[in-house]
């Protein structure tokens, strides 16, 4: 479903210095894996979820999504590959502060261009009622808990039926318990649902929960 | 939620979140709307009131006047309308023995003193004929006009405009038949005229003048000549028939760039261009405080598109495409616009319901349109350049920016 093939990413710091953050990646994803990518703090994990997830370009190499080959779609239909393909979770949450909890969850819904088969907010209602958010659809996000914004933003990342939700660091904010249940219902996403998760980390607590991992450093899978 | 109203909706709640700024920016605007719209109200207010005086006087009168006044272009010469010839009874009783005129007047004028029942009054004294108060739509409200036989027998007879006989008498009956002193000269009050109306705006021009019979005036006047004279036609068909014979009976004494006969209409098409040139004079003034106001408001897009650069990477990565991105900050900015622009019409529209007791000022839809319009257009150029920062940033630098 997804393949890195030879992919390079190097930043110009100036003229001559130049910062290699990926080197010679090669990946394969398959739809319905669950995989974390795990790596510590400047290894480069960050970059090539960025890259993955379609928010950025590699300087060398290719990426196929779902068949298609990236560098050759526009940057509105790399927008509908995210928004219909991808769902996102952050270690800051990413919500936005001045849209309530369920306006949140709907967010993508309003960007998307495909005719959806199912009625939006109902959708988002019972992802709300099933992650134990009911009460709070009104709310804003800074009034609610670092476990709810979480969920909230799980919420968000499901409402368009994605393959595949990518996690960065879902648990570096969040105590142990709520860490546990964003990891728990991210496990149940993937058996009940078969959708693709992949879980980016520096804590091998959370990576072991994974069968496939890729250990990332300096830049390089070893 | 449909797209536009969840656009509209996303622009209310940001300018919303920061009230003071959104206030302040939209003040420019407002500030620059109203200048606008006033301005022009004013500018169309002028232009309105003088073409009434004018049509007040009668549709069908000629003007006959020394100099080349209405110049090649249909601009007015100033300079030459102080040059020229100046007219004297023999022209009077030439253009009188037109067929199809029915009323000459002739204008002396000068500036006197008049005092009466212990005031004094400085004022236009005009040396005209009977004809003056039939010709221009003068009508007398007390009293009598003075007629053919005071003008033959240099009768001291005076008929004063509403406002003068009000300023010297207090009340206009106490006018009649009293003696009034003209430079030192005295006459009779034989009639006081209806007010002719035109607020406070030198419009006054026909009730604060004294009308005497021009051969009387002849004593303010030793050249015995005139400033000018108004032609009256028959009627609307004879208004050309009658100008080409002014012309010809005038050749025969003067050059033909020493005096100009100009009908009503050429006159309002001049007085027209020169008002049209004077307003757009003054919105072109008003417009420059647009223009800083349109400034203020890239400004402060340009600072909200950096507060919210985290924002903006959040909502492309779940899916939102640069043009989303842009329809979003436009909505903002146009809306921030829009709101300065119905403040400030609404300013606007007070003040000008407010002075129009004293000045002739109005607004139109034409001034409403114009201001909303000019509005929009002020959000959407000045909004789309932080606009387009913002759909431009990579969604990966953005969503990383703390």
């Amino acid at each position: 479903m997804i393949i890195l093939k030879n992919i390079w990413k190097e930043y110009k710091l100036d003229h001559e210095l130049v910062f290699t953050a990926l080197k010679q990646i090669n990946l394969k994803i398959e739809k319905g894996e669950l995989l974390s990518i795990i790596g510590p703090s400047g290894s480069g994990k960050s970059t090539l979820m960025h890259l993955i997830g379609l928010l950025d370009h590699p300087t060398r190499g290719s990426i196929s999504f779902e068949g298609k080959d990236i560098s050759k779609l526009s940057d509105d239909k790399i927008s509908m590959l995210r928004n219909e393909y991808i769902g996102f979770v952050f270690q800051q949450f990413n919500l936005i502060n001045n849209l309530t909890v369920l306006e949140n969850i709907l967010l993508p819904t309003i960007y998307t261009r495909k005719k959806l088969k199912y009625n939006p907010k109902e959708r988002a209602l019972e992802i709300i009622e099933k992650f134990g958010l009911k009460g709070k659809e009104t709310s804003y996000p800074n009034k609610i808990s670092g476990g709810q914004q979480q969920r909230v933003a799980m919420a968000r990342s499901l409402i368009m039926t994605p393959d595949l939700i990518l996690a960065d660091e879902p648990t570096g904010n969040l105590d142990t318990k709520s860490g546990k249940e964003i990891l728990k219902l991210l496990i149940e996403l993937n058996n009940q649902e078969k959708i693709t998760v992949i879980i980016v980390t520096h804590d091998q607590y959370v990576a072991d929960i994974t069968k496939r991992q890729i250990k990332i450093i300096d830049g390089e899978i070893v | 939620m449909t797209y536009i109203s969840f656009i509209l909706k996303s622009a209310f709640s940001d300018l919303l979140r920061n009230k003071l700024r959104t206030a302040l920016t939209s003040l420019g605007i407002l500030i620059g709307v109203s200048s606008v719209v006033l301005l022009l109200g004013f500018g169309l207010g002028l232009k309105e009131y003088i073409r009434q005086q004018f049509e007040s006087m009668g549709t069908n009168n000629i003007y006959v006047m020394p100099g080349n006044v209405l110049g090649e272009g249909g601009g007015m010469d100033m300079r030459s309308s102080f040059g020229g010839v100046s007219f004297d009874e023999k022209d009077y009783i030439d253009l009188k023995k037109i067929r199809e005129v029915t009323y000459v007047i002739p204008f002396s004028m000068k500036t006197v003193k008049s005092e009466a029942n212990g005031n004094t009054e400085y004022s236009s004294l005009y040396g005209t004929s009977e004809d003056v108060f039939e010709g221009l739509n003068l009508k007398v409200e007390d009293g009598i006009a003075f007629d053919k036989a005071n003008v033959n027998k240099r009768s001291k007879v005076v008929v004063l405009g509403y406002k003068l006989a009000k300023e010297l008498y207090n009340n206009s009956q106490l006018a009649l038949d009293s003696k009034i002193r003209i430079n030192d000269m005295s006459f009779k009050v034989i009639g006081v005229l209806e007010e002719k109306g035109g607020g406070g705006l030198g419009g006054d021009q026909f009730d604060m003048a004294v009308y005497m019979p021009y051969k009387s005036a002849y004593v303010f006047n030793p050249d015995k000549d005139f400033l000018e004279m108004v032609v009256t036609a028959k009627d609307e068909e004879s208004v050309p028939i009658v100008k080409n014979k002014i012309e010809e009976a005038l050749l025969k004494r003067y050059e033909e760039e020493d005096f100009s006969v100009a009908e009503q209409t050429e006159f309002l098409e001049t007085i027209s261009s020169i008002f049209s040139i004077l307003n757009l004079g003054l919105v072109g003034i008003g417009a420059i405080s647009l223009l800083v106001g349109g400034v203020g408001i890239m400004n402060i897009m340009y600072v909200s598109v950096t507060e919210r650069i985290k924002e903006i990477g959040i909502r492309r990565a779940i899916g939102a495409t640069k043009k989303d991105i842009l329809s979003q900050f436009l909505a903002e900015s146009v809306v921030l616009s829009l709101f300065g622009g119905i403040a400030g019409l609404a300013v606007a529209t007070i003040v000008i319901l407010l002075i129009q007791p004293y000045f002739p000022a109005y607004i139109d839809a034409l001034s409403m349109i114009i201001a909303i319009v000019v509005s929009s257009f002020i959000g959407i150029f000045f909004g789309v350049f932080p606009a387009r920062k913002a759909a431009n940033l990579s969604p990966m630098d953005a969503i990383r920016y703390e």
